[in-house]
């Protein structure tokens, strides 16, 4: 069997990719049409794609935004959220730490949750390149990060397009906690994270009146407390 | 918020985010992430979406409103539904905005008549 080159990896990760753009478009376009129902400028949501590239936290930001949150509430509550990023990082550490500096530097820049999940599964497959032969699984982890860079910006660009010319009374911006409740249902699997979600959706309403939307913080705080105490609680139980 | 607050807002968001990511690659190569963190980065999503979905639907203003006679939260509920049923992200959209149109279109056939 002929080994990939590095141009060969690069291309199958951006074919890997590919199949994902199709559930991230959506949510760019909305994202786009949403931000500017916050009145963010178009040139401010294009560009915080290009900087934060983070789907859920920039919905989160254009959600609390659009609710008359302050600063620091929304930096911390998309703060929090995307903590989860080091859990990836920490899973591709094994994997990219051999690289020069540069090519770690890349590659964080592209480590999104969808890009992640392409490139894991490259590395964890068992056609490994031989100890001998060089190895250019990263150029196919930059594939699929840069194929998703790409899909997230045109999408965004869209939304921004398309929501400039919608009328408001379509009320494109309840697509925002219409797509909370869908990734919501998605990750109460387990116990802890109802206990979580429970809490911190009744702690909204119970610090509903904290200015600048600090309720939201608190009441994720609240709700990360109950998730910990029933795990703790579990394990005790067993 | 003003243009220089959001380019702000942007910068920490996008530099913490970056940070994030590098951490672990670059940042503490050598290291691994400790137990407690792992745990808690299960929670952090369930609790925002949550928290973010209830104050969407039932706080106007900084106060608690339940107001069953907009279209909102019932078509949020039916979300819940299609969500609960098909565990598809886009089904889940499409059904609360199609709920939300026809709750509008009743209402307004309401107050016609």
């Amino acid at each position: 069997m002929r080994l990939p080159s590095r141009l060969g990896e690069f291309l199958a990760g951006c074919r890997d990719e590919s199949p994902l753009l199709l559930g991230v478009a959506p949510f760019g376009m909305i994202y786009g049409i949403a931000a500017l129902a916050a009145g963010v400028p178009a040139w401010i949501a294009q560009l915080a794609s290009a900087v934060v590239f983070a789907g859920a936290a920039q919905l989160v930001i254009v959600q609390m935004l659009a609710a008359g949150a302050g600063f620091v509430p929304i930096a911390l509550t998309s703060g929090l959220l995307n903590l989860r990023h080091m859990l990836y990082s920490a899973s591709m550490a094994e994997y990219v730490r051999h690289l020069p500096r540069r090519w770690r530097l890349l590659l964080a820049y592209v480590l999104t949750d969808e890009a992640y999940a392409v490139a894991v599964l490259r590395y964890q497959r068992r056609d490994a390149p031989p100890a001998d032969a060089p190895d250019y699984r990263h150029w196919y982890f930059l594939g699929a990060g840069f194929t998703l860079w790409v899909g997230w910006q045109l999408s965004t660009a869209v939304g921004l397009v398309f929501g400039a010319t919608i009328p408001p009374e379509w009320e494109l911006d309840f697509a925002v906690p219409l797509t909370f409740i869908a990734l919501l249902t998605l990750l109460l699997r387990e116990r802890a994270g109802q206990a979580a979600a429970v809490v911190a959706g009744a702690g909204a309403l119970l610090f509903a009146a904290l200015p600048y939307k600090l309720g939201l913080v608190a009441a994720i705080l609240l709700g990360l407390v109950a998730g910990a105490w029933t795990v703790h609680r579990l394990e005790r139980a067993r | 918020m003003s243009t220089t607050g959001l380019l702000l807002l942007l910068g920490v968001v996008g530099v913490l985010t970056y940070l994030y990511r590098y951490a672990m690659i670059g940042l503490f190569a050598s290291r691994s992430l400790p137990g407690w963190l792992h745990a808690l980065c299960r929670h952090i999503a369930p609790a925002s979406f949550a928290a973010l979905t209830a104050s969407a639907l039932f706080v106007t203003a900084g106060e608690v409103t339940f107001a069953f006679d907009t279209p909102r939260p019932w078509a949020a509920l039916v979300a819940v539904l299609v969500a609960w049923c098909t565990r598809n992200v886009l089904a889940t959209i499409a059904a609360g905005m199609a709920a939300l149109y026809l709750f509008k279109f009743l209402a307004s056939l309401l107050l016609a008549g």
